[in-house]
């Protein structure tokens, strides 16, 4: 039972961050219908930016989150600018194309740069754990969850109580009604894109303490990203955030039970069994 | 005489939304059928259901003594009843020609031959000197007689034309009214939307008037233009001014 | 008619290559050129024709690799008849995935293609009994390819894989050109278009994508199972790789997409890009694939023969 307990709640732990590179994604489809594939190279970026500020300048992973971010916006706001506008009317198969070339710009840039060589993020707390009644919760994990529990209501009061915030959630709603609104939608796709990236590079800084750092991360975090956002529902943020959990326990419990080998395989049957019985998800699109 | 078409008490459902409730006619094989009615009368949404697009919720469709219930659309095509559509949906990236290829393919398996059926449907409607254009690069006027040359080239029994004058000037429509003329002289069964009702009055045999997704009248044309619950439903209480 | 002179005139050209050149390198580029037009051509019969983006394809690579793999290891089945064991079972394969996910439409159906993938990766990943797992498979030594009692080959040197590859190369652009002709190249053009105006025209949409998917997979594995006996050894994250399918992909977008021609465009492209940044820095390739991609869909999305035809044909107006 302590076992099954332990499993769960690790699975929550990481599962805050799946949500939050999920909640990035869902963000950029539910302002501008686009799927990212490149959202796990951005965590990438945003894993090697932690990683170099905590080497060079000594910044705890989890305090340079506030660093990372806004770098990572400033990235998603000019991809967006550049490159994702000019697709947004094209087909989205070529939408998605164009996303995996920038996802593969991303990471060969990073070899060529930083060379494939494993990096390690060790701080002084990175293999001590907390225990609760009887369970150990590592504890780079558990700043990893409250940090991400932050960022998200911070982000669900944005959406929800300021003017920008509206106008974002009216863009998702209808482009065209809320145009005629007066809302900028050019700059609500830059800011949703910009948004997205600083959520993945959030994600990034929070489980460099815990995860290899290397260019071809980043694959694994997208794929990951799109079961989490398909089962929670294209588009819903709410979605996402349940989406992430849900997979986080579901692969930390079939690790446990059955086999670290299988965990990954279990995420994507249940992903391949979304996608055809419940294809809108658990909540549905067109909610932010 | 036989009905070819044949719609009893079929009924749609969307969720809440009742968008055909109860709707019954006939179409006997020769005629033009005209169904008109205001928007969001439930017109199109009955076409989609005859062809196969969804099923009626309740009642039942006959095509020559055939229940196609729940047929999927292209089985329906093959049995003889092809369709248009109200935005027009031209196969873009192919030319003009391979469009019409598409259509002559349902009765052929043979490519060579299809190509001849395709070619005749569009000397038909006088489309065959564009026969190598991409479709997606049609004015409008000329994608509405594609699409018609298009089911044509399917060799159907009957057809069903969705708005196919919707969007076009006074030259473009009368060339479609002389197409419909003319295709109703080959003896071919069709059913017309249509809003225009200088059109509807020329080429129309008998009309079915649809109003909230209930049938509201059905007669000649003479009958129809004349009868004061037709006028309500279009223009409301105002009503008075010949369409 | 003029293309088809020009097309044999090219693959003559290139049946007497290995008598006047002899570096092993060359010849394996060219190798290397032919499995990549043959995929791109394979991918294309789905991609192209019937616009369904599969990101998913390596699924039927790797079957055919370890299909007749396995058959030449475990049961000594020489690859010539092993090949075609593991292409039908990639064809079985391909069907029941198209059952499951053809009813998914545009990306949703992309997103499926990339997890059915993963899903027979990580499934060959574990099934150690059956594949050896992550340690992977060398080739046993191929038997002689024999004609009565004349050997015909050793399958020692390069030379007898150009051949198999540029029959393989010829035959795969030999199915585009007849599937784009034939009566399922015009409902699969017209399902891509708008399925379901297609649909409404008398064309079946998923038998149609089916026996695309059908006959796009059987060329895949075919290819795949003689890449894997030329490279002479496979493991999971080799074949079944997610990089694969992007680059088979890749080799149809940047060619020219729904062409015949484009795919042999797009191989030639890629790889003599990767080929050329070899000796510099190793992956350097795929940076430049990734930039590619994105001038390819942004600037023309037709690939480098749309853009070649566009401008001749520019060039022809203004005279």
């Amino acid at each position: 039972m302590a076992v099954l307990l332990q499993s769960i709640l690790s699975g929550m732990l990481i599962g805050g961050v799946y949500a939050l590179i999920g909640i990035g994604l869902t963000l950029i489809f539910g302002v501008m219908r686009v799927i990212n594939f490149a959202q796990g190279e951005l965590v990438m970026v945003g894993m090697y930016c932690t990683f170099w500020v905590f080497v060079l300048f000594g910044i705890d992973p989890f305090l340079s989150v506030v660093i990372t971010m806004p770098a990572l916006f400033i990235l998603g706001a000019l991809l967006q600018r550049t490159l994702i506008n000019r697709v947004l009317d094209a087909l989205p198969q070529n939408q998605i194309l164009l996303t995996i070339g920038i996802g593969l710009v991303l990471s060969n840039v990073a070899m060529l740069v930083f060379t494939s060589d494993y990096r390690i993020l060790s701080t002084s707390y990175s293999s001590s754990s907390v225990g609760i009644l009887g369970i150990h919760l590592s504890t780079p994990l558990l700043y990893c969850f409250l940090i991400t529990v932050v960022i998200t209501a911070v982000l669900y009061w944005f959406l929800v109580k300021t003017d920008i915030g509206h106008a974002i959630r009216a863009t998702a709603q209808d482009r065209d009604a809320a145009q005629l609104m007066g809302v900028n939608v050019r700059h609500m796709g830059i800011l949703a894109f910009g948004l997205g990236a600083a959520l993945a590079g959030a994600a990034g800084a929070l489980v460099a303490p815990t995860y290899y750092i290397y260019p071809q991360v980043g694959g694994a975090f997208t794929l990951k990203a799109f079961v989490v956002v398909v089962l929670g529902g294209m588009g819903s943020i709410i979605g996402a955030t349940l989406g992430g959990i849900l997979i986080g326990v579901a692969e930390s419990v079939s690790g446990t039970y059955i086999g670290s080998g299988w965990k990954d395989l279990c995420v994507y049957v249940i992903f391949l069994l979304v996608l055809l019985l419940k294809p809108s998800g658990l909540l549905g699109k067109s909610r932010l | 005489m036989n009905a070819l078409l044949e719609v009893r008490n079929v009924s749609r459902f969307f969720g809440g939304v009742k968008a055909n409730v109860d709707v019954t006619f006939s179409v006997e094989p020769g005629i033009v059928l005209g169904l008109i009615g205001p928007n969001g009368a439930g017109k199109t949404t009955l076409f989609n259901c005859i062809t196969g697009f969804y099923p009626p919720s309740r009642g039942d469709i006959f095509f020559d003594g055939q229940r196609i219930n729940g047929f999927s659309p292209d089985k329906v095509c093959k049995l003889g009843m092809a369709r248009t559509w109200q935005k027009v949906r031209p196969l873009a990236k192919l030319t003009v020609l391979e469009n019409a290829v598409v259509g002559a393919l349902c009765r052929t398996n043979s490519v060579a031959e299809a190509k001849e059926i395709a070619f005749e449907q569009l000397r038909v409607v006088r489309l065959d000197k564009r026969a190598g254009v991409l479709a997606g690069g049609l004015p409008i006027g000329e994608r509405k007689k594609l699409e018609l040359a298009r089911v044509m080239a399917t060799r159907p029994r009957m057809i069903l034309l969705d708005e196919v004058m919707g969007g076009l000037n006074a030259r473009e429509s009368e060339e479609i009214i002389e197409l419909i003329l003319e295709v109703r002289q080959r003896g071919l069964t069709q059913v017309v939307i249509e809003h225009d009702m200088k059109a509807i009055v020329r080429t129309c045999t008998r009309i079915v008037v649809l109003n909230s997704g209930e049938k509201l009248a059905e007669g000649s044309p003479q009958e129809i233009v004349n009868d004061p619950r037709v006028m309500t439903a279009y223009l409301g209480d105002a009503g008075g001014a010949k369409a | 008619m003029k293309t088809l002179v020009a097309c044999i005139v090219v693959a003559l050209a290139l049946a007497v290559v290995p008598l006047f050149i002899e570096s092993p390198y060359a010849l394996h580029i060219f190798i290397l050129l032919f499995i990549a037009v043959a995929l791109g051509e394979s991918w294309n019969v789905l991609g192209g024709f019937a616009g369904q983006y599969s990101v998913g394809h390596s699924a039927w690579y790797g079957i055919g690799a370890y299909g007749a793999f396995i058959l030449l290891q475990q049961k000594q089945i020489a690859p010539w008849f092993g090949v075609w064991v593991a292409v039908a079972l990639s064809v079985i394969a391909a069907l029941a995935v198209g059952w499951i996910t053809f009813r998914l439409r545009g990306p949703y159906f992309v997103l499926a293609s990339i997890a059915v993938a993963e899903i027979i990766r990580l499934l060959s990943l574990n099934t150690k009994d059956l594949t050896n797992g992550a340690e992977g498979i060398l080739a046993a030594d191929l038997p002689p390819l024999k004609f009565g009692n004349t050997v015909i080959t050793d399958w020692i040197s390069k030379t007898p894989y150009f051949y198999m590859g540029l029959a393989m190369a010829l035959f795969c652009i030999a199915v585009n050109f007849f599937v784009k002709r034939s009566k399922l190249g015009y409902y699969l053009q017209a399902i891509r278009e708008d399925q379901d105006a297609a649909h409404s025209l008398g064309i079946p949409p998923t038998f149609s994508k089916n026996a695309a998917l059908a006959i796009s997979a059987a060329c895949t594995a075919l290819v795949g199972s003689f890449a894997a006996f030329y490279i002479g050894f496979i493991e999971p994250n080799q074949v079944f790789g997610i990089d694969v399918s992007i680059q088979m992909v890749l080799i149809a977008i940047i060619g020219g997409i729904g062409t015949v021609a484009g795919p042999v465009l797009g191989a030639v492209i890629l790889v003599l890009i990767s080929e050329g940044l070899r000796t510099t820095v190793a992956q350097a390739h795929l940076l430049v694939y990734g930039v590619l991609v994105i001038v390819v869909i942004l600037v023309m999305p037709e690939g480098f023969l749309g853009f070649i035809s566009q401008r001749l044909r520019r060039k022809a107006a203004t005279r």
